[in-house]
């Protein structure tokens, strides 16, 4: 096992340090503090931190291409979809950025009659991105976060919620009264928190347990 | 429906090769039992049982496009 020591002002700039020279995240190195370092007096008597860290194996860290990901990620959601009988085409591209969604790519499934891929409240599409996340992370080895769309279910969906939450926010500012929005999914609730997060009289808080998790949409103090 | 859940459990176990599933035809339903290594269970059940769950909803959905009812069973 190789060893190489670093340091810096304290022991995080010293991970910070040893973190972009091997180009791996600083949570995922293995080190061992040799010495916390001293701030010392105007600079007098100051003393760096010391690490000595594991290099980390290159194989484990192989760069993942895009052209990877969207190749397994085709045979994934292709495979998928023809063992649950579905005639749909599928595109995959980066994702926008946008505030709801982290995601690195999207996968647009589009074809007729697929709201049995839709389901409840979005249920069958959730279940389906879970699945595929966990897909492509066994098969790349690393955590590639992707988003399934159906005809733009999910972009027309979070649109409607952002201007839900804009419709009550006013009411809730004009009338000083909560208003409770219907129970929507995680995913959802979050759109609503994002909404409003900014705005300058009212604030949101989800109530409620499971599926009737709700959103209320309250007078800020 | 066996072939699916074979796919996806198989896609995401540490032992793909120890993977096993079976259809048992009911009167009502099929049941699809789906075997697993033992220190795979974790993998296809998932915390509060989310992975199963999920898989239990891609079911039910490919389901109502071939007719009838399954259930998933995990051993």
């Amino acid at each position: 096992m190789e060893t190489q020591e670093f340091t810096g002002k304290t022991v995080r700039d010293a991970l910070d340090a040893a973190a972009a020279e091997f180009g791996v995240p600083r949570e995922d190195l293995d080190y061992e503090v040799i010495s916390e370092g001293r701030a010392g007096i105007l600079g007098i008597g100051a003393e760096d931190a010391r690490i000595r860290v594991v290099v980390p194996n290159e194989e484990d860290y192989e760069e993942i291409t895009d052209e990877e990901v969207i190749e397994n990620l085709h045979d994934i959601v292709t495979r998928l979809l023809s063992l649950m009988q579905i005639d749909a085409a599928i595109a995959i591209a980066p994702t926008p950025a946008n505030a709801w969604d982290s995601s690195e790519f999207t996968v647009d499934i589009s074809g007729d009659d697929l709201g049995v891929l839709i389901g409840r409240r979005g249920e069958t599409l959730s279940a389906l991105q879970f699945i595929v996340n966990l897909m492509l992370a066994k098969r790349l080895g690393a955590p590639v976060r992707v988003a399934i769309d159906v005809e733009q279910y999910r972009e027309r969906r979070m649109k409607s919620i952002q201007t839900l939450a804009l419709r009550a926010a006013e009411r809730v500012a004009e009338t000083h009264q909560p208003i409770t929005l219907e129970a929507m999914p995680a995913n959802e609730r979050r759109i609503v928190h994002l909404a409003l997060r900014e705005h300058p009289t009212v604030t949101s808080q989800s109530i409620g347990e499971g599926d009737s998790r709700k959103v209320m949409v309250i007078p800020r103090r | 429906m066996k072939e699916l859940v074979e796919y996806i459990a198989s896609s995401i176990v540490d032992h793909p090769e120890q993977v096993e599933v079976r259809e048992v035809r009911g009167r009502h339903s099929t049941i699809i039992e789906l075997r697993v290594a033992p220190d795979d269970m974790g993998r296809v059940i998932g915390k509060q049982g989310r992975i199963a769950s999920a898989m239990r909803t891609l079911l039910k959905a490919a389901a109502t496009r071939t007719g009838g009812r399954y259930v998933l069973e995990i051993e």
